[in-house]
Order: structure tokens, then sequence, then C-alpha cells
């Protein structure tokens, strides 16, 4: 089945929150923000902006009448800025007036006389000078110093990954509607139904029963909509004092400029290996840049850090993390949290030691593969393990060995151009690291026609979650889809949500939809039973919109079944809860279960590299991503296709530049994200066959972000055709642009 | 006034023209199917056809509607992705939805316009085109492999149609492409022209405070603000400006061309073949539906694609001033300063004048971050005469992103005369490098910009087939 929604979205006809027909009167909010990335706020003049046509109101702290608090994990991240700013585009007024053109305009005559103070944005600075969010981390598992004593091989270095901006087309945004008693509706563009749905009633000072918090679906969000709360906030704060309607719908270079992006990484590794290519000991420390506040970064580096051994067996680790406290807008979530990064350290200190041992480094990969009954560094011990599955149905595909021969062939004979190919194979843990965060609900009721409606916390946002909870349920009932909708995310159906992240939506969500569905199920199967006569409810199956007995069909169909159900007094809504079991972890050692099981898979990247021009082609990628057995083709596919190319943006052509006075330089005319000729001509994807998964609804294995990594492949299949040009130089960094890659052939 | 129909409607309005034509799609009509995510036109969610009355009918573009001011649709057709179905999806969204090429949807509506755009412009259904109607329509979601797909289906879908006498529109009608009150559409766009009751004086520039604005592309990002509340002078209705004409050695090309006219024609390509090519590096197919060459000059950009091909091929502007007299400016000597050109207020660039090649090689390179839809780093042309005993004879560079001007590189003379053999070809590289001082910026460092300039240049020679060594 396919997504939903897209017989509306081609129609121009599903609705965002900027398309909701706003109520008479309706206002339009902007935010005035801090120019200096540290300073001291002596003074504040709203007044020309005040008096600025069309302008309603300019609020400052003064006027929020809760908490000045919307940091999302530490309290220390305020609303509007009170004595100190501590990045560029930190909010410090908001401003409501008639039009969103005249809040944008009037907001541009705020003046704010600030003494500015030395920042920091090099995280490796901030952490010298002990500017750390939280503790450093530290996971260590066996010794490292014994084990490299007996290496052969022992690479060590520094490398650095960069920032990533999210560019959801749908820029942050939240339309607040008061409504009777005090109490106030807010449709926004968020992930996080329950953490933003308390943010509002903090900030407001309410009740949270008094703050109905409404999502209908994203217009792309990718971990960006997860934490920051600050623009679903301010209008609702807006709309609450001044009693009537305002929208907030951020320009597209507000965003760029004043939000969150997945988080630099600089590395200090050390790598040791055995004579036969075997990893001893991998050691590691993660430096995060993590931006002015704490925001959720340090659940991030907890991802990067339980990842730091990637797919690979390591029995001797340590891994020092810490989040670097920078005078950066906060870094938030980003797709991969962390996974990403923490994965790239090792993938490049094995790159690095294949070199020293002039060894193809697929072997040395395939060589070190997790495999069944391996125990990964914080103690949970592998089953199921599909690392191996994933690579030779891949080899099978396109010979591995094969394809590197006939590269290192080609780089031979050509000079203008060279070739270059990556294999990356991929683990990724499925669960939220912080295990209370593992929680869903969902409440489904069923009508007395016979249709069903299902809320649950999840939210949708392309990844087509929606449609899948609704293939659980019309499963589950034994009904059509068609019968089966869901409606809005909203917090008086479903409260204390957890964010719609971590890949989990359809897991979580879905699972709670298929215990409600089950539930009911049971209730319409023994009233089935009576209503018919018949003694033995378990011989009663609910399928195809009918009732059998003993697989007989019945006259009773669905629509007669519930009816008469609900005329007999039959509770036809159910509500129901799923946490997932067995999961733990230490806070302090990291040891633990944090994942109830992990996503698998392996790609072949191929690159051509100009070498003249310093530019490069991809002509190719072929992925076998593991989903278990999946709920819907169509969707999964479109979920592995996309992460991947953002993967290869990533690490590729998205760069953000900072002025020396740590302002992002680049806005949407240079910060470029992949086009459709960017896309591979060969771009195949495996769903790997005959996985099954009992950790997760219907044996199916979450997809959203784990496809993300095969995108690191871009960059390392640069690296191996940067290599062919010259090897007597430092490798650059991630991003590899082509003016890095130009700079490195020659310079 | 100003009156223009949007999909089946007509409308009438005395709202400035100044104001982007998104803003009057989503918050004056209501319709909410058009979006907004960038406003300057780099994402291609706004994208809308324009369909103007020409001599031999409508001609339809897919255009950026974030930019484009509603002053300069008065008399068109706006079809937004709400005029394109009925009950049912048109064959455009139906393969859209079969090849699940739409994840959150807000890029869809978008590229659901820029594939229909391709349907009626579209002379073989080639998929390649289809993917060059689609390089300025951004996907954050999807990774573009299902909307390549839709692409391919559409073209195989389609490819019958070619043949097809009736005329393009009737057929995609029949197609299921378009609805079928596309047919009186032109009808309609004469009525609506004959009612207006104000005469057509919105082209010419009334006087001092006129802005004129040709294709509006780069000032609509720039200064909304200022224009919204401007007068404007649309030099793109004047047909007087639209134009491509050969002849007396000379291409003659109107201020009112646009980069994508220029690309696909005929008259350029017989001289210019590699135009075809060479322009898919500039901006993307809605911006330069919208974009001039006139405009690429005038905003004296020293990295504007256009600029820095002209200045190679040797082009002269012919400038109307305010008395209506006219004067013809090398294009070398017009750009002054960053920004800053030997031009005044109230002047009109009319036509921009192309020597026509003889026994010339021309070539042009660009490097951007992103291939497509982005600004080079650094941009380069070269136009080489080389005598038949392998001597040059004339040689102009252009050199772009490396000077505060698009900069036509002096002092080549030296090396006329001499043969093409790598250690010349070298020096030229050298002195080419040398004779600019690029700064650091968001397109790259003063060094990268230098050293990608000489590579550059050595370029133009591989693709002249002059064998150079890699360093």
């Amino acid at each position: 089945m396919k997504n939903n929604d897209m017989n509306m979205h081609v129609r121009g006809a599903s609705i965002f929150v900027d398309d909701i027909v706003t109520p008479e009167g309706c206002l339009h909010a902007a935010l005035y923000t801090s120019r200096v990335a540290r300073g001291i706020i002596h003074s504040l003049d709203i007044s020309k902006a005040a008096a600025a046509p069309g302008v309603v109101a300019v609020y400052t702290h003064r006027d929020i009448p809760g908490l000045n608090q919307v940091g999302h994990v530490s309290k220390d991240q305020p609303l509007l800025a009170v004595d100190k700013v501590e990045y560029i585009g930190q909010p410090i007024a908001l401003i409501v007036a008639q039009t969103r053109r005249q809040a944008l305009l009037a907001a541009k005559l705020v003046t704010a006389d600030i003494e500015q103070l030395e920042a920091v944005f090099d995280p490796r600075v901030a952490f010298e000078r002990g500017m750390i969010h939280g503790q450093k981390s530290i996971l260590v598992k066996g010794d490292t110093s014994a084990a490299f004593a007996k290496c052969k091989y022992i690479v060590q270095g520094t490398q650095s990954t960069g920032p990533q901006e999210h560019f959801y087309f749908e820029t942050q945004r939240a339309l607040a509607i008061p409504e009777e008693h005090g109490t106030i509706k807010v449709c926004a563009s968020s992930q996080s139904p329950g953490a933003f749905h308390r943010h509002i009633a903090e900030v407001l000072g309410i009740p949270q029963s008094k703050v109905e918090f409404d999502i209908r679906r994203l217009g792309g969000a990718f971990g960006g909509k997860e934490s920051t709360a600050v623009w679903v906030v301010a209008p609702a704060l807006a709309a609450f004092i001044l009693k009537k309607p305002v929208k907030l719908v951020l320009t597209r270079n507000e965003d760029i400029f004043t939000t969150g992006k997945r988080h630099a990484y600089e590395y200090d590794y050390k790598i040791g290996l055995d004579a036969e290519g075997n990893i001893l000991a991998y050691e590691v420390i993660l430096y995060q840049h993590a931006g002015a506040c704490a925001d959720i970064s340090i659940a991030v580096l907890t991802r990067s850090l339980l990842h730091a051994s990637g797919s690979y067996r390591v029995p001797n680790i340590s891994v020092t993390a810490v989040s670097c406290r920078t005078n950066i807008p906060p870094n938030n979530a980003f797709r991969g949290f962390g996974v990403p990064q923490g994965t790239f350290g090792i993938e490049y200190a094995i790159t690095k030691a294949a070199e020293i041992m002039g060894v193809d480094v697929t072997l040395l990969k395939h060589k070190n593969l997790l495999r069944d009954g391996d125990t990964l560094p914080y103690g949970m011990k592998l089953e199921k393990v599909n690392a191996i599955k994933c690579w030779e149905t891949l080899d099978k595909q396109v010979n591995i060995a094969q394809r590197y021969a006939e590269v290192e062939k080609y780089n031979m004979t050509h000079t203008d151009t060279k070739r270059g190919i990556a294999v990356i194979p991929v683990c990724f843990g499925i669960s939220f690291a912080q295990t209370a965060l593992n929680q869903a609900s969902s409440l489904v009721n069923i009508y007395v026609d016979g249709s069903v409606a299902v809320s649950t916390g999840a939210v949708e946002m392309g990844q087509g979650v929606n449609t899948k909870i609704q293939i659980i349920a019309a499963n589950t009932l034994g009904i059509s889809t068609e019968k089966v909708r869901l409606g809005t995310t909203n917090t008086l159906r479903i409260p204390n949500a957890s964010p719609t992240s971590a890949s989990t939506g359809a897991d979580l969500n879905g699972m709670a939809t298929k215990f409600a569905c089950e539930e009911l199920y049971t209730r319409l199967k023994k009233f089935a039973a009576k209503h018919l006569n018949h003694n033995n409810p378990d011989e009663i199956t609910l399928r195809d919109n009918a009732v059998y007995i003993n697989n007989k069909k019945t006259e009773l169909d669905w629509e007669k079944l519930v009816a008469a159900a609900q005329w007999a007094r039959i509770d036809l809504s159910c509500h129901a809860f799923y946490a997932t079991p067995n999961l733990h972890l230490d806070p302090k050692t990291f040891i633990g279960r944090p994942f109830a099981y992990y996503s698998y898979g392996t790609s072949l990247t191929s690159v051509i590299l100009d070498v003249r021009r310093g530019t490069y082609v991809f002509d190719g990628i072929d992925v076998v991503h593991d989903v278990g057995q999946t709920l819907s083709e169509a969707i999964d596919r479109g979920q592995v296709e996309g992460a991947v190319i953002q993967g290869m943006g990533w690490s590729t052509i998205e760069q953000i530049r900072y002025s020396s006075d740590g302002r992002v330089l680049t806005g949407v005319n240079a910060y470029k994200i992949p086009d459709i000729k960017f896309c591979p001509s060969h771009f195949k994807v495996t769903l790997l066959p005959n996985s099954d998964n009992p950790y997760a609804v219907c044996n199916s294995k979450a997809v959203g972000e784990p496809p993300f990594i095969h995108g690191l492949g871009a960059y390392f299949a640069i690296l191996h055709a940067l290599r062919a040009v010259r090897k007597d130089k430092e490798l650059p960094s991630l991003p590899l642009t082509p003016e890095k890659v130009f700079m490195y052939i020659h310079s | 006034m100003l009156s223009f129909i949007i999909n089946n409607k007509e409308i009438c309005t005395d709202l400035p023209s100044g104001m982007v034509l998104l803003d009057f799609i989503r918050e004056e009509q209501h319709l909410t199917g058009t979006k907004e995510a960038c406003r300057e036109g780099e994402c291609g969610a706004c994208t809308v056809l324009v369909g103007t009355m020409c001599p031999d009918g409508i001609s339809y573009k897919a255009c950026a509607s974030c930019i484009l001011p509603i002053g300069d649709v008065k008399g068109c057709h706006i079809v937004t992705v709400e005029g394109l179905s009925g009950d049912t999806l048109n064959t455009v969204q139906r393969l859209i939805v079969e090849n699940n090429a739409s994840q959150c949807g807000f890029c869809t509506p978008g590229i659901v316009l820029s594939l229909t755009g391709f349907c009626l412009t579209s002379e073989t259904f080639a998929y390649e085109d289809a993917i060059d109607a689609l390089d300025g329509n951004i996907c954050r979601c999807t990774g573009y492999v299902s909307i390549r797909s839709a692409a391919r289906c559409l073209c195989e879908e389609l490819r019958h149609i070619c043949d097809n006498k009736n005329g393009r529109i009737p057929a995609l009608i029949e197609a299921g492409v378009l609805p079928r009150y596309f047919l009186d559409i032109p009808a309609r766009l004469k009525a609506l022209a004959s009612c207006s009751v104000s005469a057509d004086t919105s082209s010419k520039c009334s006087n001092s405070n006129t802005v004129p604005v040709a294709g509006g592309t780069d000032l609509f990002v720039q200064k909304p603000e200022e224009l919204r509340a401007a007068h404007i002078a649309f030099l793109s209705r004047r047909s007087d400006l639209n134009y491509i004409r050969a002849g007396d050695a000379s291409l003659f090309i109107g201020s009112a061309v646009t980069i994508e006219e220029f690309r696909n024609s005929p008259e350029v390509l017989r001289y210019f073949p590699s135009m075809k090519s060479d322009l898919l590096r500039h901006s993307s197919h809605i911006l330069r539906n919208k974009a001039t060459l006139a405009g690429n000059i005038i905003n004296a950009s020293p990295v504007g694609d256009m600029s820095i091909i002209l200045l190679a091929l040797g082009a002269r502007l012919v400038i109307e001033g305010k008395d209506g007299k006219t004067r013809n400016t090398p294009l070398e000597e017009f750009f002054l300063g960053y920004k800053k050109m030997a031009y005044s207020c109230g002047e009109l660039v009319r036509e921009i004048v192309i020597p026509l090649p003889s026994n010339t090689l021309f070539n042009f390179e660009k490097v951007s971050n992103r291939e497509t839809l982005d600004i080079a780093a650094v941009n380069t042309a070269m136009h080489i005469n080389i005598s038949a005993d392998d001597k040059i004879v004339d040689l102009r560079i252009s050199a772009g992103g490396v000077a505060p001007i698009p900069l036509l590189v002096r002092g080549l003379e030296k090396f006329y005369g001499l043969k093409t053999v790598p250690d010349t070809c070298l020096a030229i590289a050298d002195t080419v490098m040398n004779s600019v001082t690029p700064i650091d910026d968001i397109r790259g460092s003063a060094e990268y910009k230098k050293l990608l300039l000489k590579q550059l240049i050595l370029a133009h020679f591989d693709t002249f087939g002059i064998r150079q060594v890699t360093k």
C-alpha cells in the first residue's frame, strides 16, 4: 500500500499549518533576534517597532506570564532573552502585527544595546575552557592499552565532520487560537506533541489541560522540529495575551540563520589491528559542537557514543564524548541522531588503517563485521545479526572485489578522471536510548457504521507513519484499509506522547494501535459468538470485513456486527499503551540494553572524479537494506532513497559557512542540498529478503534514519578516488565539497 | 487595474503591480496548493504556469511565482496545481502517485507544474529534457529516484502525441494532462484585453521613478519591499525588445529575450551550438524562463554566467538614453567596478549584439558547489581563433568570481602568433591566473578561485582537443 496522503499532495490539497483557513482578525508574529554571538543586553528599544504600521504589540521577556523557558532537557534556554545573549539568532523580542510583512518589517526596527563579549566557535577551545554541557561521557570495554601493545598496526589522528541544515521544506511555524474558558489551541509543525504541549503550558503559566496541541502533518522535519519549541511557543504567547489568533511562519533564511543543525564533530582517534587485520582496539574522543544551549545535544552524543564501533566487532574500546558549549544556535536532532557522526569515526579509522596495511579496505571491513554472539561495547549481546547477510547479498549483486579491482585498474590507466568506490555497512540501534521515551498510546474508535478512527501520538511528516498505522489497524481488525482513518495528532486524544523520532514512530504507535485493535477484536469476537449462538469464540475470526466460524464465512459482515455490538452495549472504543520491553541503560557507565533491535544494511557507492576541475559525479549506488518484513514496500523504499541522498548531501556539497563573528553566511542562495541531477544515474535499492524481527510490530523494522548512514559512502568513495591522484597529503574533512577536493589535488 | 486569469477564473485587481504572484495566489485567492518555501526562486515549491498570448496562440512557461510580480502577468493565464485536475488526477499527478514520488508533499505541487509545463513545451518528450525541466525543483524527502521514474513514465506515455496534428493543447486534453477549459483560454484572454479600459503604458518608462524590470528574478530576491511599492515598467511585455535576429555578421538579441529562449533559439544554436548545454548551468529552468540576458548583465554580478559568456564573445550593448538616442558600448567597457556600470538612471539596454564567429572556437567552464542551480565559484569563457598553421590569431578570455566585475582578461595579445603547444597554453593559464585578485567569500577561498581559474583555462584547451599535462 502507498502513502495515503499522496493523492492530496499532488493536488495541493493537503493542509499544512499555513494553509489552515485563519480565523477573522488573525495576527502575525515575527521575532527580533540577537545580532551578537555573546553579550550583555544593556537596553532594548522597541518603541520604533511598536509604532510601525500595523503593529499591535511588541513583547519581551517581561511579558511572559509563566516560565520564560523552552529548554528541552536542561532549563537553560529562555524563550526571550533576559539580560544576555549567547548566540546570533537568539530571540529577544516578539512583534505582532496585522500582516506578516508588517511584523517582519517592524522586527527590523527594534534596536538593542548589547555589550559584546568574547565568543567561542571552536568546540576544542570550548572543551579546553571547560565549556561543556553535562558531564564528559566515557564508555570503556576491555583494556585498550594492553590491546594496543599487541597490535601490529596502529593508526591515529584527527578528523572532523560538518554541520547540516535540515532544510525541511516547511519552515518552523504555528498558529495559535485562543478559545473559551481561557484555553488555547495551537496548530503547529512539530514532531513533539507531548513536550511542546508542556512547553506551551509552562510559558503561558496555565495547566496543560487548557492547551490543545494539534498536528496534522509536517512538510518535512528530519529531527529539526523535535526539541526546539521557540517558534511554536512564541505565537501561543502572543495569542494568549492578546486573546486573538496569531500565526508565526519563519522565512527560509530566518530558519537557516537561527535554528539548530546537525552537530559538527571533531575526532581524535586511534585504532589498532593485528597482522591478520582484526581490530583489537579503538579509542576515540568525540568533541560535539553543540551550541549555546544543551537542547537535545547530550542525547545525540550518547547515541554517537553507543555507535562508536559502527558495524564492527571491537573487543577493546574506549569512547570519550563531550558536548562542547559554543556560541552558535543550539544544535538539535537530525536524521541519524549522532549515529552518522559516531559511525564516521570508525569508518575513517579503518580506511586509514587499510592504507597503512596496504590492503583493500573492503576486505578489512568484511573481516571485522559483527556476527551473532558478538557483544557490543555497552554489553549488549547480539542475535539475529544481519550485517554479513546484507554484505553478502550486495556482494552477489555487484561483486565487490571485482569492482574494487576494476577501479584500481581504471585509475592506473586514466589521469583526467579517477574512480572511487566505497562499501559502507550499517548497524543502527532502534529505540530511544533514553528508555523513558519508548512509550506510546493509541485510541481506536469504531463507529456504529463500521468506520474506524485511529489516534496516536505519531506525527506524519512524509515518512508514511499514518499509512503504516492504518495498515496495522485494518489488518488486525480484519477489515479493509479504506474503513480506517487517521486524524490529526492531538493532545486532547493522546496525552504525553513521545516525539516521532528515533525512527520509532511506526514501531511504538503501531504496536499500541495493534494492542488496541486486538482488544476490540476480542470484544467483537466474543460478541459475535454470542450473537451467532456459537459457543466457542476461539473458532471465530474477523477478516475481509466479515465474520467467519471455523474459516467459514457467515452472513454477519463487519458493519452488521459493529451495529449489533453497539446496540448490545459493547464498548467500541479502546485505548492501548505500549512500552518497549527490556530496555535499560546505566547513565553513568553506559552499560545496558538500550535498543530493542538493530537495522542493518550495506551499500556500494561509486564516483567519477574530474581531476582538472576538482568536481565529481556519483554514477552509481547499490543499497541492500534490512527493513524486516516491510509494512509498505513503497514507503520503505522511499525512506531508503531519501535518506541515502540526504546522507550523500551531508557528505559532500552541504556546507555551512560562518563569519568570524559566528553568523551563518550560507543562506538559501548558497546552502545547496542535492537536486535531481545530483542523484546517481544508477540507484538500486534491495530490501533484504527473508528478514524477520520479533522485536517490532508485525516483524517490521524501523527505516527512517538507518539508511542515512549509506550516504557516508559518498565521502569515502571520493577519498578513494583522491588517493589515486596523490597520497602525500592529509585527507580532507567531511563535507567533501568541490573546493576541498580541488585544493587536495591542486594546492 | 490588472486583469488576468487564474486557472478557470477571471481576475481583476488594483493591488500593486509589484506584489509577487505567490502572495496573490495564497493570500488573496486562498489557493494554498502553491507553497512558499524560499521566496528566492531557489526551490521550485511555488512553481506555476504562465500562459502568454503570442502570434501563434498561447505559450506556457513554468515560473517561480515567489519572484514574479503580478504586473508582469497582466493578460496572462496563470495555472496553479488547483487548475489541473477535476474529479480525477491528471496524468502527471497520477504518475507521481503511481511512482511514490511524493513524501511530505510540500514540493509536490511545484513538481506537478514543472512536469505539466514540460508536457506543454517538449517537442519530443525526451526523458533528459524532462529532467532538465525539473532542475529547479528541489525535494528534500524522496531522493529523486521516484521522481525520475515518474518523469520516465510520463515521457513514455506521451511520446505518441508528438505526432498529433491538432495542436499540443487539444492533444494534452485528450491525454488527460490538461482540463477542457484550457481550450477557451485564448478567447477569454482576448476578451479580457479588449475590455481593459486603461491604456497599456505599464511597459513604458514614464518617469524617472519608474523601475524597469526585465525578468525580475534577481531584483525580486534583492529588493522585494522596494519593488512592491514602486512604479515598474515590465520589459518582458515589450514585443519590440523580444527578438533574435542574425545578420550583418552579428546576432542581434532584444533585451527582453530570456535565457531559455536564447538557449533554444535555432539562430543562436546555428552559430553557438554549445549554448544549449552551457546554459543548462545557468540557474534553473523555472528561472531561465524569466531571466533575461540583459538582466544578467545589468545585475552586474561579478560571476554572472551570461556576462562571462558574452564578454568572451565580444558582445556590445545598444543603450537607449532618456532622449531616445542610442549608443553602443562594448560589454568589456560596461563594467566599471563592483556593481558599477557605464549606465545611468533612465537609460535602457535595448539590444545585445554578438559578432558571429568565423573559424573560432568557444568554450564555457563553470565550477560551482552544486553542479546545477548554483552560483559559480569561478566561471570563464574562451573564444579563440587558431590559424590553419596552428597559430593563435585572436584570443578572448573572460573570468568570473575573481574580480569585482565580470572580467575580460587583458594583455593576451602577446600570445598572438604563437602555436597552441602545451607550454603556450600553460603560459596563458598562468597569465590569466596572475591577472586576477579574488577574495574569500561563501563561494570559496581566494586561493581556490585563483588556482581553479588556471585549471579552467587549461580545461578550455582540453575541450578544444589541445592536450595538456594534468598539472
